[in-house]
């Protein structure tokens, strides 16, 4: 399976172990990935589509001329904004046109509005699929007690994410904890926003989004939770000492990327998986792991 | 016929400790819908409930609930369609709201404050020589979606901010909003996008498309408020007076792209903050730290140029100058 690889900035800039860990797990499963290394930021929901459009408008055309025709993010706002840019692209042709026309064809690029954008999880959980993916896993995390956050734009607009057929986008994140021998700590949170995109509008709301949710996985017992969003995972991991500050309330729950969630269940170490980066240290969690290796 | 064991939060404002789930078995057709099941209960039952009703055919917003944990609008949902295996059907009022009694909620407090905070009526020039102010046909349908709102609050019911601030202005006052900021007879465009652009408006919004989810007819408040924001940066109105982080907050994001291609994320904390507002930096302080010791803290301007950057810093300028 080959994919135009876009690892998106925060991969690389304050989630820096999430791209060795996505590469790592991509690489151990054959998913072969080409990384587009000269296309831009998607904006990230904070740009403005007339700016943001034509950028990722560029991306697909650039991934479409190296002969793609899947895109796989590993970050689920690039996900989201990509998907609805993709949408805009493919079901209004005349916008299409006057994108490629204005902004791409000085470059000589075209996009031709057949690319389709997939997050690791539904590359996952679709494409490698769940029998596969069992049989490469050398390390049940059984012990492990994790909860699921989506954020938003994994999740949302439901029409748009998971439309008719793939209502089981829902739940990958949840199927995938079990998947990889784990226990799903299920809390309402979990398909919320973390509070990431106010932080800068409204950082005392942000923070009661980021204790709420912490804090209720927590009390549910969770060991530790997993985000396919890296933004979500800056929020709920990297500002976890200052929401719990404001909420008055200790927390200290861990905050894992997908892939090393599912880095960890393929036999990689924490070290390899970087989880020493975390700002909230999961090494307390992984010990809740009772190491099983298979023959 | 169909038998349904109703569960109905019953609330005496007078005896606040004794709220509870009030069962109640109905017996309807199976073209019910849960206001009829209310109404049913009120007609032969108990007389005693309170709940909100109206046109019974969900033009007016009046009958919005929370049914087995769900907003919807109580006229046009039938039982059938969410009654649980267990044949119960579970009524409470929407959230976030004062609850006046039973299912009867205080929607000054909730809705109209907010509606009223956005101004939602036009402001016309001065009518034609007929009397009338006139509009055509292909301009008034770009805001006839938001017209159609019928006011239920289902989707300040489902939003994110709200359930952690009632401050905050919320999706349907918003889409009010934009029903009058697109208005193409309105007078006030600048100043209306200037006046929601202030602490708790459309910059506090997560656009995390909850409201779009929640939104029983599909008006989708998320589009219609990413609609405002586009139209307020295309505008140069970034934020409001009182929240010029914000403004600079984009302003460094489109800098750093316009730069190297993609997102310099220490640049934008600090520029977020202001480069002169010490006051603000000495704030990141500690988060920075923390992310330094983990050997995880971009290092701000020293991004390295994507190989890119130059056709992505063409296409901005090209977006920006169509704007202008």
């Amino acid at each position: 399976m080959k994919y135009a690889f876009y690892p998106g900035c925060v991969s690389r800039g304050g989630c820096p172990e999430l791209y060795p860990a996505a590469v790592k797990v991509a690489e151990k499963l054959d998913l072969e990935l080409q990384e587009l290394t000269d296309v831009g930021c998607t904006g990230a929901g904070v740009l403005s589509r007339d700016l943001s459009d034509p950028i990722n408008a560029r991306t697909f055309a650039k991934a479409e001329r190296n002969g793609l025709s899947t895109l796989m993010t590993i970050c689920s706002t690039c996900q989201g904004v990509m998907m609805q840019a993709n949408h805009r692209l493919q079901s209004d042709t005349a916008y299409r046109v006057h994108i490629n026309k204005t902004y791409l064809a000085d470059e000589g690029l075209e996009y031709s509005g057949a690319l389709e954008v997939k997050h690791l999880l539904w590359v996952l959980m679709e494409d490698y699929g769940a029998d596969k993916l069992k049989a490469k896993l050398t390390r049940p995390l059984s012990g492990l007690k994790v909860a699921p956050f989506y954020g938003c734009y994994l999740r949302r607009p439901s029409d748009l994410m998971a439309p008719k057929g793939f209502a089981g986008r829902k739940t990958y994140l949840e199927d995938l904890i079990s998947l990889v021998g784990a226990e799903v700590v299920d809390f309402g949170g979990k398909s919320k926003c973390c509070g990431f995109p106010i932080l800068t509008a409204n950082e005392d709301n942000s923070m009661r989004m980021v204790s709420d949710h912490t804090g209720e996985a927590k009390d549910k017992g969770a060991h530790c939770m997993v985000t396919p969003c890296p933004l979500c995972h800056l929020n709920l991991d990297g500002n976890q000492p200052n929401a719990e500050k404001k909420a008055k309330k200790p927390i200290g729950l861990p905050i894992l990327h997908l892939p090393q969630l599912v880095g960890l269940a393929l036999g990689f170490d924490e070290r390899e998986m970087e989880l020493q980066r975390h700002i909230v240290p999961p090494d307390a969690a992984i010990r809740n792991v009772k190491v099983n290796m298979l023959s | 016929m169909m038998q349904t064991t109703f569960k109905v939060h019953r609330f005496d404002p007078e005896q606040p400790e004794h709220a509870r789930l009030a069962t109640y078995v109905v017996e309807l057709p199976e073209s019910a819908s849960i206001v009829d099941g209310l109404t049913y209960i009120c007609d032969e039952q108990d007389p005693s409930l309170a709940f909100r009703a109206n046109c019974e055919r969900g033009s007016c917003g009046d009958c919005a609930l929370r049914v087995n944990k769900k907003g919807v609008l109580g006229c046009t949902t039938k039982i059938v369609d969410v009654v649980g295996k267990d044949g119960i059907v579970t009524v409470e009022p929407i959230r976030h709201v004062p609850v006046l009694k039973d299912l009867v909620y205080d929607m000054e407090t909730f809705l109209w404050r907010k509606v009223r905070a956005v101004t939602p009526w036009i402001t016309p020039q001065a009518a034609g020589p007929n009397g009338a102010s006139t509009v055509s046909e292909q301009k008034i349908a770009e805001v006839r979606t938001a017209m159609s709102c019928v006011m239920c609050g289902l989707c300040d019911e489902g939003c994110t901010v709200v359930a952690v601030d009632d401050q905050f202005v919320g999706p349907a006052a918003l889409t009010k909003a934009y029903r009058a900021i697109f208005d193409p007879r309105d007078t006030r465009h600048v100043e209306r996008l200037q006046s929601i652009s202030e602490p708790d408006g459309v910059w506090d919004c997560t656009h995390c498309f909850e409201a779009n989810g929640h939104c029983p007819i599909g008006i989708e408040p998320t589009d219609r408020i990413f609609e405002i924001r586009d139209e307020a940066i295309r505008l140069g109105i970034r934020s409001g007076k009182q929240n010029p982080k914000v403004r600079r907050h984009y302003d460094s994001f489109v800098n750093s792209v316009k730069k190297s291609g993609w997102l310099d994320e220490g640049r934008l904390a600090i520029e977020s903050e202001g480069l002169f507002n010490v006051r603000g930096l000495l704030k990141l302080l500690p988060t920075a730290a923390r992310a330094i010791v983990r050997n995880k803290a971009p290092i701000p301007y020293m991004h390295h140029k994507r190989p890119g950057a130059k056709a992505i810093r063409q296409i901005i300028e090209k977006a920006e100058g169509k704007r202008s």
